[in-house]
């Protein structure tokens, strides 16, 4: 337990390190990620957004940022450390990798939780937008974020062993953010790119969130309709589905040598 | 006493798409006693590095083992990690965007070191012994290649592991921080016991630093032997002659094999001697020729020209059956050849 927590610490330290040598960057990405909103909110409501119509756009759209993260920080993150082999020094440790991974997706979580806050907050208070804090989102919300990190997971797992796979992990994101349902509900789409899109990282969870944060619905009640029980599954599918691919990716990077090699 | 490095029937062969596999390194069996600094030598190519990875649990081996301390790199992953320290050659090793202090600390907790008070200790003196103590709270990626190199090796040195692998320590460093570098690796093995294996291009530093050298070539292990010894067995072989003023073609001819060169007016012939040609020989027939011999000394080769000579002839016997069989008589005590 105090290692888990040393390595926590540690990779939450190293991340504020580089963010803040970063911070010209970071604010910038801030502001275009608030601006992005605005701009397609904006587009999807003909001119005419009210805080309701943003406030579920709003909930799609943060637990995209998330996503975002969660993924150009695995895929993109071990091609840079690829590179500069900073992957290797930690494959030296004497810790499990999976301890150390766990880590550092806790610790992006923690900063990519920090910006949503402040991005979130921005934009509520800018746009007169209101999203209800309720207790019952956290399970729901939990359950979306570990489903993305098993996402994640397998794009760092597929980064690892090709190292092209960065352009397709950007694909993703930016799909992401229209086919999970942020600013069109997938029930809009043509019947094949709904399909699609559920069986995409985080739609089911952003579909339950909204229910439940901004329709009151309780967790009984979206366990009894499934669709909690259909994210449960999603999330484990994907969790587990993640960890597999990133572990045969560590395996094949060593048999192939590729740790070090970009 | 355990061996520092036990490296047991490795092998390493790359599987490409269109068939053409590579066998970077084959059949490798070594060992090295702690406290010594170890040299691998060879071209690029040779399998040094894809060796060294293998040992760090980088890279699978196809087959064998690599054992640090005893500890199987394969098995008892964790224990074997916390016996190394690496340096691996290309890379930056280290976040640029921290400081020396934030990378020293960063790097101490990933390997293992729990007591802050411990890891502040080791990297305040790592930091002191390479002169960066000044410049510690400096992003590293400002620093010279030379600094940016002592900080890689100072995290690698930061949990205190027995063992230092470094691929290439002083490739693009200029005089000064290579031989600061160097200092520091005599330092590492004769005053605190550690145990260092390098790779480099460099002969020269080898030969100043290695107690002990393997030299590869095409995954393979040509040579195995203390410094001293294989420089030795080279030594005794080799004479140089040196004559006075130009000495004609027709009449050098009168040594065969040797090798005649001007050196400040004078000639030298260098060459080997055997059962043929004994010094004896060479000083009668000088004589007879009415040369006038300055001095007939043994040549004082050194780890460049044979490494030389040893990659030649793994060269000209790539593909032969049994790979490299160098002459048994022309080489006493013989070397270490591995076919």
């Amino acid at each position: 337990m105090v290692v888990a927590g040393t390595v926590l610490l540690n990779e939450c330290q190293k991340r504020l390190i580089i963010m803040w040598s970063y911070r010209f960057n970071f604010m910038l990405e801030t502001f275009m990620i608030g601006f992005l909103f605005v701009g397609i909110s904006f587009f999807v409501s003909g001119g005419r957004p009210t805080p309701e119509q943003m406030a579920p756009a709003l909930l799609g759209y943060l637990t995209w940022f998330f996503a975002v993260f969660a993924i150009s920080d695995m895929s993109q993150g071990i091609r840079e450390e690829t590179q500069t082999g900073t992957l290797e020094q930690m494959y030296m440790s004497p810790l499990p990798s999976g301890l150390l991974l766990a880590g550092r997706s806790v610790a992006s979580l923690f900063i990519s939780s920090a910006m949503v806050i402040l991005i979130g907050g921005i934009l509520m208070l800018a746009l007169g937008i209101r999203i209800p804090v309720r207790i019952e989102g956290v399970p729901v919300f939990a359950l979306t974020i570990v489903g993305l990190y098993g996402f994640a997971f397998f794009m760092g797992g597929a980064t690892l062993v090709f190292k092209q796979v960065n352009a397709l992990s950007n694909l993703l994101t930016n799909m992401l953010l229209f086919l999970n349902g942020s600013f069109l509900t997938v029930e809009r789409m043509p019947g094949w790119l709904e399909g699609f899109a559920r069986s995409l990282p985080s739609t089911q969870g952003i579909d339950v969130l909204r229910r439940v944060v901004l329709d009151d619905l309780s967790l009984a009640s979206v366990w009894q309709d499934g669709s909690l029980v259909w994210l449960t599954v999603h999330t484990a599918v994907f969790l587990f589905a993640g960890w597999g691919v990133f572990l045969w990716g560590e395996r094949v990077a060593r048999r192939r040598g590729l740790l070090g090699q970009y | 006493m355990k061996s520092a490095i036990e490296i047991r029937s490795l092998s390493k062969t790359f599987r490409s798409r269109g068939g053409n596999d590579v066998e970077a390194v084959s059949r490798l069996d070594l060992t090295v006693e702690p406290g010594q600094v170890f040299g691998f030598l060879g071209s690029n190519g040779a399998g040094k590095t894809t060796t060294l990875k293998m040992a760090c649990g980088l890279v699978m081996p196809t087959t064998g083992t690599v054992r640090l301390n005893g500890y199987d790199v394969g098995r008892q992953r964790g224990p074997a990690m916390r016996q190394i320290g690496a340096v691996l050659e290309g890379t930056r090793n280290v976040y640029w965007r921290m400081n020396a202090w934030q990378n020293l600390l960063y790097f101490g907790r990933i390997k293992g070191v729990s007591s802050t008070k411990l890891l502040k200790a080791r990297a305040e003196r790592l930091l002191r012994e390479l002169d960066l103590w000044e410049r510690r709270k400096d992003p590293v990626g400002e620093f010279s290649r030379g600094m940016q190199q002592k900080v890689a090796i100072a995290a690698a040195l930061i949990a205190d592991p027995p063992i230092v692998l470094l691929d290439e320590p002083a490739l693009g460093l200029d005089v000064q921080a290579s031989r600061t570098v160097q200092e520091w690796i005599i330092q590492l093995a004769k005053e605190r016991g550690k145990t260092v294996v390098l790779t480099t291009h460099q002969l020269d530093m080898a030969e100043s630093l290695c107690d002990r050298v393997a030299i590869m070539s095409h995954g393979r292990l040509l040579a195995h032997r203390s410094t001293g010894e294989l420089l030795d067995l080279f030594r005794r072989e080799f004479y140089q002659v040196r004559l006075r003023g130009v000495v004609e073609a027709e009449k050098t001819g009168a040594f065969p094999g040797f090798t005649a060169s001007r050196e400040n007016g004078h000639t030298v012939l260098a060459g080997e001697v055997g059962e043929e040609l004994s010094v004896f020989d060479l000083v009668e027939r000088a004589r007879a020729a009415g040369m006038d011999l300055i001095s007939v000394s043994p040549a004082e080769p050194n780890l460049e020209e044979i490494f030389v000579e040893l990659i030649e002839r793994a060269k000209e016997t790539a593909g032969q059956d049994g790979g490299l069989e160098l002459d048994a008589g022309a080489r006493p005590a013989g070397i270490e050849i591995r076919g």
